[in-house]
């Protein structure tokens, strides 16, 4: 209705083209259904739009556009109804996109579902195989079973049919025994006979009804297997019931091995991700050692700034104490020069106390005036000081003044050339221009000069200025040159003296380190009784003790491998062989008391077996004298005395024992001058007087 | 503590240098085997646990050192304390502890007390001393007979004292130097290095 009152213009119709062209577009954007609506929206809020100015211009319409009006309501109706057709196909497009896309999603997923169906039914078709299969051998087995009961059938058939015939046989036996009744007595042989026959027959039927009942027997048999095999198919029947709840466990079963093997993925998946944590500890440990190594080297570098600024402090210090050590030097060799006149001159006036109170007054005015003076000197140098200090600054600036306009003289010097070297080349090329002028001038009319020289003159100039163009590029470029060499040389020079000043700083370092020291500055002082000597001097004193323990030991050796033996051990040897000397000296002095020991008693037996033998006990009592104790003495003090001579013959020595001997003596050693027949006279007559007494 | 709590005077800090240096040089003594270990007990100081001789010669011999240090420290005169161990057998110095002292001689006019307080001069000699401690992990072994000597350099105008004569700076020949830790009392500045002999 609403579209009923809207008037039609051209523009209007034109703008909702271009809006229908809008709404076209957009209706491609199949997920942007809010374009569509928002454009809809647009396109209303514009058709409603242009009514109220169009309502003015309603009435001048007049009637005969009533008609085309009405026309043009109902094209636009139309259109209308088609933009809002369009806007249903739009929305219907819309909605068959998104039902076909859930279409699609829906399709793919019982796409899925199909195949996952499909694969269960596959899977129930084998399984189904097989229980068919296992049904056809049971319902073999079942035919067979079927077979052999026909069989059986057919065989009790058989055998009721022989039984029938048997029945038969019997009756007409018994007829043809009626029969034989009838001549019973003619013929009782005959009938013993038949009765003996009656009775094999008896006996056959006997058998024939063993038989009968074997063959019932069997048919029972038969009868119990049927029961059997009904029973066998029963349990068929429960076996494929339970056959199908197995189906229904193996799928459950199947399902959880489904699951199973996508958490055996997962598993994996972390696992790998678990073995990837070691070799990011290490990288973490690695880079903790770093940071730690980096942070102790920063520290390293603030400690090696630190050691830096103190050693320029310290260079600063020493170069003011170096100033002071000067100016201190010298007021000492002028106040050493005034001590000195001082002394001369107090030589001469000393003799009176007076005269010192006064020389000292006078000395003290004169110190007054002369530390007037020092001060009046002092301020003077420090003026001159400051002055010279002020001049050396005006001289720096006028020696940089000077270099500055020497600079500036070269420059211009410089420029001087380079404008002669232009006003060469000027005066050359205007001579040339000259010439050729001249040239011209000779040669060709007056009339045909202005071209061809304008020409020449173009021509002149635009190589004047190429090479004016060219030499000041060639001036800019050597400038920089120049400078850049410059410059190059300077960066050259800096950085070998920056080397030079780093190597010697090292040097300077290294050399602190390891305690180098400046002698005309520093000194190195110790205490005297420092542990180092004292340590020094007990070493030296063990070392001649042992030196002097070592002789000892040599000597003891030498003397103790014989008087005459030569010594073995030289005076060389080294300090290492003194504990195998002392072992050598201890064993052989073992050795010795061994055989002083040896000797002892080798000799106590001895003199043993000679006082036991002889009869005499012969000591050793001084030099050259031995005393003899006859075994028979008759007093514990009874003993010869003799004396060995210088010429080696024995001499018997007064005792009062010999005393009493002297006729012996006369005898045997006087007269028959034997020793030893002297002494067995006196052992028997000792022998005598004991036996006798 | 010598100093008051406001601040350290020249007085206090010679005498914080010296304690240093006493107990610095018996923990070498110590780790360095020079005297056998029955022969040091132990102390508290600086907040930690340190070595102190009980040797009567050689404390007499440090007593006598320390004292004239103080003094020297005082007067800031001395710019070297070596600390030089030698070998009996061979006389060659085997290892060589130099303490570099910077003394700011402005505190000798000025009597004012400085800004620093004593735990953090004591927490500087305290890693000082650990990291002296931690050295001996690559000093080489000193398995001859050694003896030890203090050397100090001093500014050559000093009078040399009674009981002390000069000597030689005893470098060693071929060394390897390693720089340590240094700490400051805001008045004196003591670096500290060890230079030991290479082992071929």
């Amino acid at each position: 209705q609403k579209k009923m009152d809207i008037p039609f213009d051209i523009s209007s119709y034109l703008c909702y083209q271009e809006v229908a062209a809008e709404t076209s577009s957009f209706k491609m954007d199949l997920d942007d259904d809010t374009a569509v609506i928002t454009t809809l929206k647009s396109f209303n809020s514009f058709i409603n739009r242009p009514e109220l100015p169009q309502r003015l211009s309603e009435s001048s319409a007049g009637s005969g556009n009533l008609q085309s009006q009405y026309k043009r309501r109902m094209e636009l109706l139309e259109a209308a109804e088609k933009v809002q057709s369009k806007n249903r196909y739009l929305q219907l497009d819309l909605e068959k996109k998104q039902i076909e896309m859930s279409h699609k999603k829906a399709r793919f997923e019982l796409e899925k579902m199909a195949s996952d169906s499909a694969r269960d039914l596959e899977h129930q078709v084998d399984q189904n195989q097989e229980l068919l299969g296992r049904i056809k051998r049971l319902e073999n087995k079942e035919t067979e079973a079927a077979k052999n009961l026909s069989e059986q059938e057919e065989a009790n058939r058989n055998l009721r049919k022989n039984l029938e015939g048997l029945q038969k046989k019997l009756e007409e036996r018994d007829a043809k025994l009626n029969a034989a009744n009838q001549t019973i007595s003619s013929l009782k042989d005959e009938s013993r006979e038949l009765m003996m026959k009656i009775r094999n027959q008896d006996s056959t039927i006997s058998a024939q009804t063993l038989e009968t009942q074997e063959l019932q027997e069997q048919l029972d048999l038969q009868r119990r297997k049927y029961h059997e095999v009904s029973q066998l198919c029963q349990n068929l029947q429960a076996a494929e019931s339970s056959c199908a709840d197995h189906l229904f466990k193996i799928k459950e079963l199947e399902r959880r091995l489904v699951l199973q093997e996508q958490d055996i993925a997962i598993v994996k998946t972390v696992k790998s991700e678990v073995a990837k944590v070691p070799d990011l500890e290490k990288e973490v440990k690695l880079l903790r050692d770093d940071n730690a190594f980096l942070r102790e080297s920063r520290e390293n570098c603030s400690l090696l700034k630190e050691e830096v600024e103190g050693l320029r402090r310290k260079l600063e210090r020493m170069e003011k104490i170096k100033e002071e050590l000067i100016n201190m030097e010298l007021e000492k060799e002028v106040k050493l020069k005034d001590v000195n006149a001082y002394c001369s001159v107090l030589l001469l006036v000393i003799r009176k106390p007076e005269d010192l109170s006064r020389e000292v007054i006078q000395i003290q005015q004169k110190e007054i005036a002369l530390k007037e003076q020092n001060y009046a000197l002092n301020s003077r140098v420090r003026s001159m000081e400051h002055s010279q200090s002020e001049l050396r600054l005006e001289l720096n600036q006028q020696r940089n003044k000077t270099m500055e306009e020497q600079k500036k003289r070269e420059t211009h010097d410089a420029l001087v050339r380079r404008l002669q070297k232009r006003v060469l080349l000027l005066t050359k090329e205007r001579d040339g221009m000259r010439a050729i002028l001249e040239s011209y001038d000779s040669e060709l009319a007056p009339t045909e000069y202005s071209p061809q020289l304008n020409k020449r003159v173009k021509e002149a100039e635009e190589v004047l200025q190429r090479v004016q163009n060219h030499n000041v590029e060639m001036e800019v470029s050597y400038m920089h040159l120049f400078h850049r060499q410059k410059i190059e040389d300077l960066e050259a020079e800096r950085q070998r003296l920056e080397e030079q000043n780093n190597i010697l700083e090292m040097r300077l370092e290294r050399h602190n380190l390891q305690g180098d020291y400046d002698p005309v500055k520093t000194r190195v002082l110790h205490f005297k009784m420092n542990p180092t000597s004292v340590a020094k001097q007990q070493r030296q004193q063990e070392v001649e003790a042992l030196e002097e323990e070592i002789k000892h030991l040599r000597e003891l050796v030498c003397s103790l491998q014989g008087g005459g033996a030569v010594c073995i051990l030289s005076r060389f040897l080294p300090v290492i062989c003194v504990p195998d000397l002392r072992k050598q000296i201890e064993s052989s002095e073992l050795k010795n008391q061994r055989l002083k020991e040896v000797f002892q008693k080798k000799i106590q037996e001895f003199r043993r077996v000679c006082y036991v033998l002889t009869g005499y006990q012969i000591d050793l009592t001084t030099e050259n004298q031995y005393r003899l104790s006859s075994v028979f003495a008759e007093h514990m003090d009874d003993s010869l005395l003799f004396k060995k001579g210088s010429n080696g013959n024995m001499q018997l020595m007064e005792t009062e024992f010999s005393k009493t001997l002297g006729e012996m003596v006369a005898l045997h050693l006087h007269h028959q001058k034997s020793i030893p027949v002297f002494l067995s006279a006196v052992t028997l007559e000792l022998f005598s007087r004991q036996t006798s007494a | 503590m010598t100093s008051t709590l406001q601040g350290i005077t020249l007085k206090g800090s010679s005498e914080l240098v010296a304690d240093f240096f006493s107990f610095g040089i018996n923990s070498i003594l110590y780790q360095r085997g020079i005297y056998p270990p029955e022969t040091f007990s132990r102390v508290t100081h600086y907040d930690m646990s340190l070595h102190l001789t009980t040797d009567v010669k050689l404390k007499n011999y440090m007593n006598n050192v320390v004292a004239q240090l103080k003094e020297w420290l005082m007067e800031c005169t001395v710019q070297k304390l070596v600390l030089v161990i030698t070998c009996l057998e061979t006389n060659e110095v085997l290892e060589r502890w130099q303490f570099d002292i910077q003394c700011d001689k402005s505190a000798k006019e000025n009597c004012a007390p400085r800004e620093k307080s004593i735990k953090a001069i004591q927490d500087e000699i305290r890693s000082v001393i650990r990291q002296i401690t931690a050295t001996v992990t690559f000093l080489p072994l000193l398995d001859t007979p050694c003896a030890f000597d203090l050397l100090v350099y001093i500014d050559k105008d000093n009078d040399v004292p009674e009981k002390w004569e000069e000597s030689g700076p005893r470098i060693i020949d071929q060394s390897e130097e390693v720089r340590l830790r240094s700490f400051t009392t805001s008045i004196h500045k003591v670096n500290s290095m060890v230079a030991y002999k290479k082992n071929d």
